[in-house]
């Protein structure tokens, strides 16, 4: 027996099954329901009953991932202006290290001045903190040093 | 402004499961008629195949046109994963941490050759060889009904196929029903592992 006769086996089966999910599809609403009448059939429940199931995953699979989503993105309940300015510094500092985007347009933006003032650094991270776009943590735990 | 051609667009997610929420007895019927069929040449269960479709359909992966029978997409849903299933059950692949000497540090991985093994080939070869003939023997009682069959294995469809049995358009469509009938009653449950 060649490895070809194998293929050739199965390739006969599945022109049989898609000849037979062929008629299937074809055949009327009302033969389908004489025909589960007559068989005793209870393949409307089964396929209902995969349905609701399928339907259960899908809402904890969204549910997990809204979670996981909201993890990721929500910011500080802090009050921004209660961090001391070394911190709000090192905040921001850390946000534009991982956003060269930003901090290019930070810097273009900038005034002939060469550094940002304690104002203007509290100003943008609270800016952030609205936007949702700051990571998650204490005023304690100062910059992520990571 | 151009007028969108809202036809092309697929339903959403809501409309598919308000589609499918909404099918009557006989679409659930025909969806679990399906998927036996697709399951009995394979391994696996019809419930677990039309779970998987109804999944894809309902988080999106696999999109409905609005042109198309909602039945019609998800039994093409079902064709499709049931070809995925079957193709990974013949390859089987498997990988393995082995640790030769019991230790975290020292271990090798060994890849499973994707090739079925010899016996195992021998056996599923067997396998589909007794379900054909098996098939086949169920209509040794009408020599229409197995040339009929014999011709759809074949590859052989449509009006060759019908001209080949030499009957009517009516007479073909009542065999090709009892023949699926008759395999139906035959096979009522998919082989299990």
């Amino acid at each position: 027996m060649t490895r070809n006769k194998d293929s050739h086996q199965r390739a006969s089966l599945d022109r049989l099954t898609e000849a037979l999910v062929e008629d299937i599809l074809a055949t009327s609403d009302a033969d389908l329901i004489n025909e589960a009448q007559a068989d005793d059939d209870n393949g409307a429940t089964v396929a209902r009953r995969a349905f609701e199931r399928a339907s259960r995953t899908i809402a904890l699979r969204r549910l997990a991932a809204n979670r996981r989503a909201a993890r990721g993105r929500r910011v500080v309940g802090a009050n921004i202006r209660a961090l001391d300015p070394k911190t709000a510094r090192g905040w921001l500092e850390e946000y534009m290290a991982s956003h060269p985007d930003a901090a290019r347009k930070v810097r273009g933006a900038l005034p002939a001045r060469d550094r940002l003032s304690d104002e203007d650094v509290y100003g943008m991270l609270e800016a952030l903190q609205k936007r949702g776009v700051l990571k998650e943590r204490t005023v304690d735990q100062g910059p992520d040093r990571r | 402004m151009q007028a969108r051609d809202t036809g092309a667009l697929p339903l959403t997610e809501l409309e598919v499961k308000r589609a499918i929420s909404a099918l009557a007895q006989a679409g659930w019927l025909r969806l679990h008629k399906a998927a036996r069929a697709l399951c009995r040449n394979a391994n696996f269960d019809a419930e677990d195949l039309l779970q998987e479709a109804f999944e894809r359909a309902l988080d999106g992966s696999r999109q409905c046109s609005r042109t198309l029978d909602i039945v019609h997409f998800l039994v093409g849903v079902m064709r499709s994963i049931a070809s995925d299933w079957r193709k990974a059950r013949r390859r089987r692949p498997e990988m393995s941490l082995v640790s030769p000497t019991g230790t975290l540090q020292e271990f090798a991985i060994r890849a499973r050759d994707e090739r079925p093994a010899a016996d195992e080939w021998l056996a599923s070869t067997q396998a589909a060889s007794c379900l054909k003939q098996a098939i086949l023997d169920l209509f040794a009682d009408d020599g229409v009904a197995q040339r009929m069959l014999e011709g759809i294995m074949d590859g052989i469809a449509g009006e060759e196929l019908r001209s080949q049995t030499q009957l009517s358009q009516t007479q073909f469509e009542s065999k090709r029903r009892l023949i699926r009938r008759r395999i139906d009653k035959a096979f009522p449950q998919e082989r299990k592992p």
